[in-house]
């Protein structure tokens, strides 16, 4: 590394601010903080500037007003390396949950008929205005991904993708079964790995939370046996994997694909 | 000549959770208006788990909020429990609680050190106080990783717990571990002291001193603590958790994503100090001496008492933790987890989250949510902050701009705002 500070930016969109909270948390921060210079981070900083170069910008937050449209804009423009952190700002995150609805339909169920000086849209991932060099995954995300694609970027090298899903982490550490032993509808053979199968080893079925695994190598059809045997839907499937997933262009594909891959 | 005055605004509130920016209009007469815009964006969280099935909706809740998702779902759970006609076991109900106070132990400690105290100290932010102040950064890292530390343990990890299920815990830690707990609790609870001693020594800005009306959750078994089925005035009314529309209205102001509240008509004020100025008699052990002794300090008539109130609260939640945690021992090895029917029904929880009282409502038909309304300490706060805000501002409009915002930021970080919480939006 060169004696020159790299300069971050942590930008929020619109979320719960747990991404930002995980990396606020980290211990390891402080380690950080001699190599690096914080331009912007309104969470902890009040000498916060959005508008400012920086080396890497990282987004938490789905893009979710015409103000945000325009704010993600100029992180882009301000910044060498876009990573987008969370579910949110990678998949939307679980305000798009019903991003088939029309936006007006969901509005009216909250505010009625009031209206407020801000123009709202419906949450979208942060790839759908500006190209993201890289992406950080979960909601929150693991503590190690962010000393990974941090640790990787200040090196000047690059984070890789993970492409096997939460069931192997689950499977070598030898957790009971959710899925099959008891019976419930994890989807950690199609999610992506990386959390060392938090959920299942606590016997709770995986929501999903880090997305469907990219590639298209999740594991579908093993799924599929097991979810149709349970006696779940087509609709059921895809209404939890949405929570996480609703952007996901090949969902239906992918659903379709449990369905239509089970020899009968 | 006409004088002309810009408005003096800050875009983006720093050190608080979420993103919010306050406006201040002055004119000839001195303070025109004040408004605290909430900018970030609406998420429809009623509205996208309506119909959604009872347990993918409970997973989605807590997504509220980052700094008390335990909080979102614990209060959830509760709701959801009591509309389905189930009552956890006593044992499961203490885990819960510590549960809870871990959540309430990392986010008093977040607040205070890593956001209120780098005001006082005269820096920017805590990055910078790493050189001088080790103790106090020290501090807050230990009962924050305590925090942390009890909610990975109970509810998976600190942040969106998936552990705390309908009829209780997906698994529970060891014997060991909660022997762990209760001694990393003890070693804490120096520290928590520590922190209250030293937010005993900073100023409570009388610009902002006036009546206020506060609103808490009356303590379950008449100790002070977070459940409770009735919610208390400070004006000495109190009525029934289901009863809360009747009292408190919400309406919407066009400045803001987030929604205002009224009781009977009023701006009030939830949170730690509202807490102990409705429930300080229920108070016990060591807490209960240092609020005696500082009264004074702990003023119902100043939001700046809040600060005090949360260093306050370690103490008092650090040891009620330990309580909790020989009460759950003396009866183990205990079921984690029992069977619940979900039947037909309605609940409401009222709960004392880190920044006060927390409102869940949720219907349950055919296993789906079928209603849900949910109103977070935030959203009751605003009217109350902006009124505070107000009070700053007519002090100090002719000071010199960045001091006012300053000080304005100093008021709205008092109430440790979670404007994402606040942003949820209920249905009218």
């Amino acid at each position: 590394m060169s004696d020159k500070k790299i300069r971050i930016g942590f930008y929020a969109l619109t979320s719960c601010y747990g991404c930002q909270l995980q990396f606020a948390m980290m211990d390891e921060i402080l380690q950080l903080i001699p190599n690096v210079e914080i331009a912007c981070w309104f969470m902890l900083e009040r000498d916060s500037y959005e508008d400012e170069p920086v080396d890497i910008a990282l987004i938490e937050g789905s893009v979710s007003t015409e103000e945000e449209i325009e704010l993600v804009k100029k992180i882009r423009e301000n910044a060498k390396i876009v990573v987008a952190v969370g579910s949110c700002a990678v998949q939307g995150g679980v305000q798009s949950w019903e991003k088939d609805k029309p936006l007006e339909e969901l509005w009216k169920k909250v505010y009625g008929d009031a209206k407020v000086k801000f123009q709202p849209k419906m949450a979208e991932p942060v790839s759908n205005y500006i190209k993201v060099d890289y992406n950080i995954y979960g909601c929150p995300p693991e503590k190690r991904d962010f000393l990974y694609t941090l640790g990787t970027l200040l090196i000047g090298s690059w984070p890789e993708d993970i492409d096997y899903p939460v069931c192997l982490e689950c499977r070598l550490r030898g957790n009971t079964c959710v899925l099959l032993e008891k019976g419930e509808p994890c989807l950690g053979p199609v999610t992506r790995a990386g959390c060392d199968a938090r959920c299942p080893a606590f016997g709770i079925a995986c929501i999903g939370c880090r997305g469907a695994i990219g590639y298209d190598v999740a594991w579908f059809d093993s799924l599929a046996r097991v979810f149709r045997e349970k006696g779940l839907t087509k609709e059921e499937i895809l209404e939890r994997m949405r929570m996480f997933n609703a952007h996901n262009p090949k969902l239906e594909e992918m659903v379709n694909k449990i369905f239509e891959g089970v020899k009968e | 000549m006409k004088n002309v005055y810009l408005p003096i605004t800050v875009d983006h509130i720093a050190r608080v959770e979420g993103k919010g920016g306050v406006e201040i209009v002055v004119g000839d007469d001195g303070v025109k208006e004040v408004k605290l815009n909430i900018i970030e964006g609406p998420r429809f969280f009623e509205a996208i788990t309506l119909g959604k099935k009872l347990d993918e909706a409970l997973s989605v809740y807590p997504r509220i909020c980052s700094f008390c998702s335990a909080a979102h779902k614990l209060t959830a759970l509760e709701a959801a429990e009591k509309a389905v006609g189930f009552t956890p076991r006593e044992e499961i109900q203490a885990l819960r609680e510590v549960l809870y106070i871990g959540d309430m132990i990392e986010s008093h400690a977040l607040h205070l050190y890593l956001l209120v105290l780098p005001d006082y100290m005269g820096y920017s932010g805590p990055l910078h106080m790493v050189e001088e102040y080790k103790r106090e950064i020290k501090t807050a890292l230990d009962l924050k990783n305590l925090g942390s530390w009890i909610m990975d343990e109970l509810g998976s990890r600190a942040i969106h717990q998936e552990n705390a299920v309908l009829g209780g815990f997906g698994k529970l830690p060891d014997k060991s571990v909660l022997e762990e707990m209760k001694r990393r609790l003890k070693e804490a609870l120096p520290k928590a002291e520590y922190t209250f001693e030293l937010f005993t020594k900073l100023e409570q800005y009388e610009e902002v001193e006036g009546p206020i009306t506060h609103i808490a959750v009356k303590p379950r078994n008449g100790v002070y603590g977070i459940y409770g089925d009735y919610l208390k005035a400070s004006d000495g009314n109190e009525f029934p958790s289901e009863e809360y529309r009747e009292h408190i209205k919400e309406f919407v102001v066009e400045h803001s994503f987030a929604k205002h509240s009224h009781y009977h008509g009023k701006p009030f004020m939830v949170g730690a100090i509202s807490r102990l100025v409705n429930n300080a008699d229920t108070l016990y052990g060591r807490a209960k001496e240092l609020y005696e002794s500082h009264k004074d300090l702990l003023r119902p008539t100043n939001p700046f008492a809040n600060n005090l109130a949360q260093a306050l609260e370690l103490v008092y939640f650090t040891e009620r933790a330990i309580d909790l945690i020989d009460e759950t021992l003396s009866k183990w090895p205990i079921r984690p987890r029992d069977e619940v029917e979900i039947r037909d029904g309605f609940g409401v929880s009222t709960t004392e989250a880190p920044r006060g009282v927390l409102v869940y409502a949720l219907k349950v038909e055919n296993g789906r949510v079928s209603y849900a309304d949910i109103i977070t300490p935030t959203a009751f706060n605003l009217a109350m902050m902006e009124e505070h805000v107000r009070m700053m501002a007519e002090k100090h409009y002719n000071d010199d701009p960045e001091r006012l915002k300053f000080f304005a930021e100093m008021v709205v970080r008092a109430y440790d705002p979670c404007i994402s919480c606040s942003v949820h939006v209920a249905r009218l």
